[in-house]
């Protein structure tokens, strides 16, 4: 007769189961996030510029001049030549 | 002549017995079904194999002083091989998405209950007579709905060492059928207009917190339950080798050669628990059908928790991260991801899904830990 209390052992560890995974994921979310918030304010420092200001560069290196030149606005062939690789791949398949 | 009768009576032919003719073929089909259907077929490939060589008649690979035996005592009965690969795949992980939104353990948590609802279940089959489970059998039976092999086969191995095959291949294979198994109970569950809510994009992480979390959830563990240690203390050890960013070499071996060798013999050890008097019960059916169960409660409850979060929590949840509770990592993110997209082509759900989909490895691990401390000790 110890089928009614595998039954209930079942019970038990279900329950007890379930709440103490949520009980230690629980746990977990505030000892993350308290140490994300712990980081967050010691880093927060980090990559501002301080009020002093930067030291000014001594040198000065001139943009590559084609390079800014170059039109933005010729995608015409640009599209057409895509397009023609897309239908080619395509058909190959 | 004798010599003639002597060689016949040596060959497979007539040693072999139904039952291992029969388990060679399901080893075939698991070769089938690795190969030509690409189900896992890093794990399906070792098993299905090995359970074709553990079941040759007359050659004993399986049996005491085989060589399939030997890996078996060697990697699994002493708990090894799962803990290796625990570690390369918490060397794989990326807690970035979790830190970003640390609540969503509680999606990983809530998607364990499939693991207890099956132990629940394969309790109630023993009860009303139509198998013969223990405690233990039920709790490793259940386990499979954490959709997480390694930590299947280590609870088999310490809990039911005679249904580790079975468990090992009911798992892997639930694992593979996740795009199959989870969008219908995702659809159902949800409506239309919850897919479609967009998450806001995560936060930073920076580096100092990624190297402190798998520390701090050590600690936690070895406050609060011991025995889940040896699971998530190879996956902290695996995760902060990765992270700290000073060995490289011991986390790339962890992540690639490492886990590679120990699965090709994980895999061959599994399939050496595929012998016929054992897999050729009715209880690996149940197994079958109840793992079926737990990983469909896992999702549905997972997708729940996310749909109460989102109604407490002031929206900004898609309920269909929550499916991504259940371990299965990457897969269940993966078909998170692309359930959102068919709602909303611009809706990319994945980093938000990543971050259930790690917390669904601790909170298994955990149950495990439960399971192990309460039914073994």
């Amino acid at each position: 007769m110890n089928t009614p209390t595998l039954i209930e052992e079942g019970l038990n560890l279900m329950l007890f189961g379930m709440g103490f995974v949520f009980v230690f994921l629980t746990l977990l979310v505030i000892v993350t996030s308290l140490m994300s918030w712990i980081i967050i304010k010691i880093e927060k420092n980090i990559g501002v510029i301080p009020d002093e200001g930067v030291v000014a560069p001594t040198t000065f290196i001139p943009p590559h001049g084609p390079l800014a030149e170059q039109p933005a606005t010729d995608d015409k062939t640009l599209i057409s030549v895509l397009t023609a690789a897309v239908h080619k791949y395509r058909s190959r398949k | 002549m004798e010599q003639l009768v002597a060689l016949w009576h040596n060959t497979g032919l007539y040693q072999m017995t139904p039952g291992q003719g029969f388990m060679i073929v399901i080893g075939m089909l698991l070769l089938y079904l690795a190969i030509n259907k690409n189900f896992e077929p890093l794990l399906l490939v070792p098993i299905g194999f090995g359970g074709v060589l553990a079941n040759i008649p007359g050659a004993g690979l399986a049996e005491a002083g085989g060589v399939l035996h030997m890996f078996y005592t060697v990697g699994i009965e002493s708990g090894a091989f799962p803990l290796i690969i625990f570690m390369g795949v918490g060397a794989m992980t990326d807690f970035g998405p979790l830190l970003a939104n640390p609540r969503t353990l509680f999606l990983g948590a809530a998607a364990q209950f499939g693991i207890f609802a099956t132990l629940m279940g394969a309790v109630a089959l023993s009860y009303f007579g139509i198998m013969d489970f223990s405690l233990a059998d039920a709790a490793a039976i259940g386990i499979i709905g954490g959709a997480d092999g390694p930590t299947s086969i280590y609870v088999a191995s310490k809990l039911a060492p005679d249904l580790l095959g079975a468990i090992a291949v009911a798992s892997y294979s639930y694992m593979a059928l996740v795009p199959l198994i989870q969008p219908p109970i995702m659809r159902a569950l949800t409506t239309e207009s919850e897919r479609k809510i967009k998450m806001t994009q995560q936060r930073e992480v920076s580096h100092r917190e990624k190297i402190i979390f798998p520390l701090l959830l050590l600690l936690l563990v070895a406050f609060l339950l011991p025995d889940a240690a040896p699971l998530l203390g190879m996956f902290c050890f695996g995760n902060l080798m990765k992270e700290c960013a000073v060995v490289d070499r011991l986390s790339n071996t962890t992540q690639n050669s490492l886990i590679n060798t120990v699965t090709i013999f994980l895999g061959l050890a599994v399939g050496s628990k595929l012998s016929a008097d054992k897999f050729l019960d009715i209880t690996t059916l149940g197994i079958v059908i109840l793992g079926l169960a737990a990983f469909s409660i896992g999702t549905a409850s997972g997708v729940i928790m996310a749909k109460l979060m989102n109604k407490i929590g002031g929206g900004g949840i898609n309920p269909l991260i929550g499916s991504a509770g259940v371990s299965a990592v990457p897969m269940a993110a993966r078909v998170s991801n692309k359930l959102g997209l068919e709602s909303d082509p611009h809706n990319f759900l994945l980093m938000h899904a990543m971050g259930p989909n790690v917390a669904g490895v601790i909170g298994s691990a955990v149950a495990a830990g439960i399971m192990i401390n309460y039914v073994g000790g």
